[in-house]
């Protein structure tokens, strides 16, 4: 099988997740290109819970500080992912979106033609981190190209 | 942008609501209220007149909206919110009217728990506002909000705060200052406890400053609110934010089903439930539903909730002050000041001054008389409105005395021989006096039921403020089931590491505590 060309990496910067990024860098052909591939969980989008007592300031205020902690992570994780390609000569372009990871993954690879998929393993049990994983099974079923599972670092 | 959604639901649910209407009007329900309770059913005069209003209200707008074309500008955006307002008004009249009444009826079915002596939906508080809450909470997590209801569902917080705003026409001078002196103690006790509880567990367990300050607030001040107005001060992370709201919105409603049974179990008078789940209860929609749950046809225990609830949001900006200050001098990369006028005046809740407006201005007689709380409204002789058929009957009489050796109270002994005597409440102070026994629930059921209709024939209710308690129980149900439609599971999950540890020990600590407090400090009626 020859390297592939075009990847798509599924990647949200946890330990697992950098697993699959290191993975998917090094299977890359040289002259391939990584699209790196970074959901928001629409978790998010319930996080101002059932609030009633703040007024509009303060919701506001609460909303564009998450926005931004939200969005400073995703730079830290698009600028480690694309160093790391520019260091190997790879082609790198981010894809944001926002809502349920395995349905980004599937929707994504439907609208663009990759050669293989990237994706890291859950962290193992007991270790802490935000409730949002890619369901295997809508994802092994709805997508049409290879799908390669990078091993936990820790697991 | 256009808000408004060329949509045919609102129009739809306008044609369901003058349905209702009708069936109920033409008697053509007549059969399945039988069912429900027959003359039990206390929602028919509500069944042929509500529905009338919002049906063509909704039938109307609705036209327009799935009909008409639509601009950008203030008005399509107000419009917008019409469809997801009558979204979540639906779902509380379908759930006052006929889902709460159908579980009555199944769980009535079931027989009593145990030797509790209460049906399972008393028990638990299956009542229209936990039902309608869960309602939401259901519609969101598995059908999800439509796109045309999503503006409008954000109306249920002006809904619960021009409910909290009214109430203020319903206390009276000495009620305030009671509860408000009792609120201050006690919110005053647990919420500097519960913050200090957390911080000095967060360094022991050595979590960052910033997971600290934020779970801080949420745990004991008013949990989502006080996590949202806190997050950006100590400038939390989103995992520390997405733990501390899961954790809260998981305790909070685990509470809201729980604190009422405790109640019902222990037999706790409405003052003593409103004081503990204003005090236990973590996030402020969860007290308001609690004490809803608790007293469903009645405001008594909302009238208390509330006014905790009110005193926690007053303390919100002192302790987000608190916490930025503490916050900036242990992280030393942090260099901007703290300043206090912007904090004070960005986090003070404007709707607590409508609230204080309204009992001002009850207060000068506007919407009853101002003598209506002291007792211009009690009347125990055919000049001031009593008839002779409200005379309490033989069988009453009887119960009442086959009763009164459980009274141990010496003024309420005294207060129920002057009743059994006389057939009738004779002063203000009696009728103070037995209701506070009722509310104990000493007596049987039966004979609590003989006390509380003695009550009604004496005292009368101003018809405003008979009007009000309508729109304000309305108000509460419409907020909470459209706050039940921004619970997620999701967001629910999140809770987990070392912020689940530290809220279930201090939310646990709080919860017991209080309730502890409460069962020795409080008395039946303020």
């Amino acid at each position: 099988m020859n390297p592939p060309k075009k990847v798509l990496l599924a990647s949200h910067g946890t330990d697992g997740a950098q697993a699959a990024e290191r993975l998917a860098i090094s299977l890359c052909a040289t002259d391939g290109k990584i699209n790196h591939l970074l959901v928001v969980p629409d978790l998010w989008k319930g996080m101002m819970g059932d609030d009633w007592l703040n007024n509009g300031i303060t919701r506001d205020r609460y909303a564009r500080y998450l926005e931004s902690e939200l969005g400073r992570e995703v730079d830290e994780h698009s600028r480690r992912v694309q160093d790391m390609a520019a260091s190997n000569n790879l082609g790198y372009s981010l894809q944001l979106v926002l809502g349920k990871p395995d349905k980004c993954l599937v929707d994504a690879c439907c609208n663009a033609n990759y050669d293989l998929v990237v994706m890291g393993s859950p962290r193992p049990k007991g270790v802490s981190g935000l409730r949002s994983r890619m369901t295997l099974e809508p994802l092994v079923r709805g997508l049409a190209i290879p799908l390669l599972i990078a091993p936990h670092p820790n697991g | 942008m256009v808000y408004t959604q060329k949509s045919s639901a609102l129009f739809i649910i306008g044609l369901a609501m003058l349905a209702i209407w009708y069936t109920a009007d033409a008697g053509l329900l007549s059969g399945y209220i039988e069912h429900l309770g027959g003359e039990k059913y206390k929602y028919l005069p509500e069944l042929i007149t509500i529905p009338i209003y919002f049906g063509i209200l909704s039938v109307v707008i609705g036209a327009w909206q799935w009909f008409g074309s639509h601009k950008e500008g203030h008005w399509d955006y107000y419009s917008s919110t019409v469809a997801g307002a009558m979204f979540i008004l639906f779902i509380a009249m379908l759930v006052r009217w006929f889902v709460a009444p159908e579980v009555a009826v199944i769980s009535t079915g079931m027989g009593e728990v145990g030797d509790t002596g209460k049906h399972l939906h008393k028990l638990l508080g299956l009542n229209y506002v936990v039902l309608g809450i869960l309602a939401g909470i259901i519609v969101v997590n598995f059908f999800k909000v439509p796109e045309w209801a999503a503006n409008g569902v954000r109306l249920s917080r002006l809904g619960l705060k021009t409910g909290v705003i009214l109430l203020g026409t319903l206390y009276s001078a000495a009620e305030l200052k009671n509860l408000g002196g009792l609120s201050i103690v006690m919110i005053g006790f647990f919420v500097l406890g519960s913050v200090g509880m957390v911080l000095w567990l967060g360094s022991r367990m050595k979590i960052p400053n910033s997971m600290g300050g934020v779970l801080s607030a949420g745990m004991g001040v008013c949990g989502v609110s006080a996590t949202v107005a806190s997050a950006p001060v100590v400038q939390a992370k989103s995992v520390e934010i997405a733990y501390t709201i899961g954790t809260i919105l998981l305790w909070g409603v685990g509470c809201m089903f729980v604190f009422p049974i405790i109640g019902n179990l222990l037999g706790m008078s409405y003052v003593q439930f409103g004081a503990w789940a204003g005090t236990g209860i973590l996030n402020s929609a969860q007290v308001a539903g609690a004490a809803l749950a608790y007293q469903p046809d009645g405001i008594e225990t909302l009238k208390v909730a509330e006014i905790f609830n009110i005193t926690r949001v007053l303390v919100l900006p002192i302790i987000v002050l608190w916490l930025a200050v503490w916050y900036v001098r242990r992280e030393e990369n942090v260099t901007h000041q703290v300043n206090v006028g912007t904090v004070i005046f960005e986090k003070f809740p404007v709707f607590v001054i409508g609230f204080i407006l309204m009992f001002a201005l009850s207060t000068t007689g506007i919407f009853a008389p101002p003598n209506h709380y002291k007792g211009k409204f009690f009347g125990n002789t055919a000049e001031t409105g009593f008839k002779d058929e409200k005379l309490l009957k033989g069988d009453q009489i009887a119960t009442l005395q086959s009763e009164s050796g459980s009274v141990q109270r010496a003024d309420r002994k005294e207060a129920l021989q002057r009743l059994i005597d006389n057939g009738k409440v004779m002063t203000i102070e009696d009728d103070d006096t037995l209701r506070g026994l009722a509310n104990a629930k000493v007596m049987s059921k039966d004979a609590n039921k003989i006390l509380k209709g003695a009550h009604k024939a004496v005292r009368h209710t101003a018809k405003k403020v008979k009007a009000f308690r309508k729109w304000i129980t309305w108000l509460f149900a419409f907020g909470l089931v459209g706050l039940g439609m921004q619970i997620t599971v999701s967001s629910m999950r999140q809770a987990g590491g070392q912020p689940a540890v530290i809220g279930g020990i201090v939310g646990f600590i709080k919860a017991a505590l209080s309730l502890v407090v409460v069962m020795m400090l409080i008395s039946e009626t303020i």
